[in-house]
């Protein structure tokens, strides 16, 4: 019997028995859908925090934090005890393959204007040489970022300057706004304040990452040195000559060695490794759950086929009698089971993408985890990402655990002696 | 001339539960190229067990069952089923597929042995035109009547050019008008085209109008009458 004709056999069978074909289709099409969904989601949440973390967080640099913890803990800070100085770039600019380095000193304070206040971060940098490493990132929306600032010069990310992204702002270019910060080092705790002049709003960089952010207010360095009283910095970022794998790895080591290994230095790219390893294990867990989604609907057809092997006997029998081979009937009853899984894991893949689209958006439009106006971030954008592994993949286990589960049944029909099946009633 | 079918002190026993029963107990038969055979013989005397044997759905306890000087027993699943292909088979409940309709059930037996659809279309509507039922070619079974549906049965057992016509009662669910229609069927695809036909049947009034009767009784040949 050609396999065309197989098929079109199986199908035939399948045509008789819609709703049930419908129904086991549907444990198919769920089990498809969920996987498809979280991958792509996830695949989209990953690609999306990646990008986010390259333009905020340029490969070629590498973050100097004190404390002695790896990777990951440069952004939470050390707990050795050891400072780290804003003169401390003097030393780390004499390693090779260090073009540049800049100190960062930052607070948590506020920002008034106009009566109303605002939480932000108070960044104090040098403006020239952070608009260097983050040429694409710390640019002016409206106003100009000075190459000499004065003392009061504040530059605000967008969402300082339009927090409700609705165009009302709440403080603009030349606006003159009150910068506060509360000492909690001093007895009793003391509120210092000073007038400052924005001379420009960046424009929006979205998302998050260790470089410019739209919640954060920029001042110049000296005077972060000078309102915050002190010359310790939060963290030296290093500008390396090239984003080789063995440049970041050489420096990183000379810049922990010249600090007799009391900081953590962490590279972009380590943080994105770390971060590809963790979405893989996500995406494993979670399309672990999904599978066993899957699984149940595998048992569903094992159910339906030996169901329907019992209902067919006699016909088996017949197809026997007619000279069909015993593994005719096998192809015929896996034929069965495959057009299943394919129809399953066609629609299954449509709906998971539909479904990943609609979680996307309503991530887009509330912004479930960085929605936050305290924080200021605003909704995180992703795009579902469907690779064709995933697509291919999704198919061949849509297919592939039907047909597994149709084997027995599929098998008890093509064992059937044609005497005994002619028989059944 | 080696027999179309040949039977030598066949032999067929079941367990019917625990209970061995003999169903042949050394059947000798003979069927040249032209016969047309009836196997005469109450219910339980065998004739259905022998049938199966001749129709190699089924292998004997022991003796030997030659087609066309083959012996069943020594063939594997595939070749039997091969076997099958050349035979025949009109069942007595006509054994159609319900949901196809007259013409797919006789396109069925071809699609089996692999020929191609314009083909099968071809030979399905030329089988039918055979048998009366060009007409009525587009009906499902449970729009035909049980002679009709016997025709389509009978279409579909002359696809691929069988060696023989095996038949199962074939007239046993059907009113005596159309058992004549289809007996005037049968004897026509026997003189006229050379069919060679073996039917069973408790019908003593069938079996005389085949050219040669065989009486069966209690699993033995009892007895041949030659029309």
């Amino acid at each position: 019997m050609k396999l065309g004709d197989v098929f079109s056999y199986s199908f035939s069978a399948i045509k008789l028995r819609k709703l049930r074909a419908g129904l086991t289709t549907l444990g198919v099409v769920i089990g498809i859908a969920a996987i498809v969904a979280l991958l792509s989601i996830t695949q989209g949440l990953q690609d999306t925090i990646t990008r986010e973390l390259q333009t905020g967080f340029a490969t070629d640099t590498l973050i100097v934090s004190s404390g002695r913890g790896a990777g990951l803990s440069a952004m939470g800070g050390g707990d050795s005890g050891f400072k780290l100085f804003v003169n401390d770039t003097q030393t780390i600019n004499e390693i090779e393959n260090v073009s540049m380095s800049l100190a960062i000193i930052q607070r948590v304070g506020y920002v008034q204007f106009g009566g109303k206040n605002r939480t932000v971060a108070i960044v104090g940098v040098d403006f020239v040489e952070y608009a260097s490493i983050y040429s694409s990132t710390f640019v002016a929306e409206s106003g100009a970022v000075p190459l000499n600032p004065e003392n009061d010069t504040v530059v605000v990310g967008k969402r300082v300057s339009d927090p409700w992204k609705n165009e009302t702002l709440f403080c603009n270019v030349n606006d003159g706004v009150e910068i506060l910060w509360t000492n909690g080092t001093a007895r009793p705790p003391k509120n210092e304040t000073y007038a400052g002049h924005v001379a420009a709003v960046l424009q929006e960089v979205g998302g998050f990452g260790i470089g410019p952010s739209d919640s954060y207010i920029y001042i110049p360095l000296s005077k972060a040195e000078s309102f915050f009283g002190t010359d310790e910095c939060d963290m030296i970022i290093v500008k390396l000559v090239n984003d080789d794998t063995a440049t970041i790895d050489s420096t990183s080591k000379a810049i922990r060695d010249a600090f007799d290994k009391q900081i953590s230095v962490t590279s972009a790219t380590a943080v994105l490794s770390i971060l590809s390893n963790v979405f893989s294990v996500i995406q494993l867990f979670l399309s672990g759950i999904a599978a066993i989604s899957l699984l149940v609907a595998g048992i569903g057809i094992m159910n339906i086929m030996i169901v329907s092997l019992m209902e067919r006997t006699r016909e088996i029998g017949i197809l026997k009698a007619l000279g069909m081979k015993s593994r005719t009937v096998l192809t015929v009853f896996l034929g069965e089971s495959a057009i299943i899984g394919l129809m399953g894991a066609a629609i299954g893949i449509a709906l998971g993408w539909v479904l990943a689209n609609v979680v996307a958006l309503v991530f887009h439009g509330g912004g479930i985890f960085f929605g936050n106006q305290a924080t200021g971030v605003g909704g995180i954008s992703i795009t579902p990402v469907l690779t064709p592994t995933v697509f291919l993949g999704a198919l061949i286990f849509g297919v592939g655990v039907s047909v597994i589960f149709a084997l027995y049944p599929a098998w008890r029909a093509s064992k059937l002696k044609p005497v005994e099946a002619l028989r059944y009633e | 001339m080696v027999a179309i079918v040949e039977a030598a002190n066949l032999k067929k026993t079941y367990l019917l539960g625990k209970v061995p029963v003999e169903a042949l107990r050394g059947v000798n038969l003979k069927v040249e190229n032209g016969d047309f055979l009836a196997v005469l013989g109450p219910s339980g005397s065998g004739k259905s067990t022998l049938l199966n044997l001749i129709g190699a759905l089924d292998k004997p306890t022991s003796g030997k069952m030659l087609i066309e000087g083959v012996d069943v027993s020594t063939l594997n699943d595939n070749q039997l089923a091969d076997l099958r292909r050349r035979i025949g088979f009109v069942f007595q409940f006509f054994n159609l597929i319900p949901r196809f309709t007259a013409r797919e059930n006789v396109e069925l037996s071809m699609s089996i042995a692999g020929i191609g659809s314009a083909e099968r279309r071809k030979q399905a509507e030329d089988l039918l035109e055979t048998v009366g039922l060009k007409e009525r070619m587009n009906h499902k079974p449970n729009e035909l009547s049980g002679g009709e549906q016997q025709r389509v049965a009978i279409a579909r057992a002359l696809v691929n050019n069988p060696r023989f016509l095996l038949m199962d009662e074939p007239t046993g669910n059907i009113d005596s008008k159309t058992a004549n229609e289809i007996l005037g069927l049968l004897k026509r695809l026997n003189e006229e085209k050379g069919v060679t036909i073996i039917m069973v049947t408790h019908d003593q009034g069938l079996a005389k109008q085949s050219k040669r009767i065989v009486q069966m009784l209690d699993g033995l040949v009892a007895g041949e009458l030659v029309n």
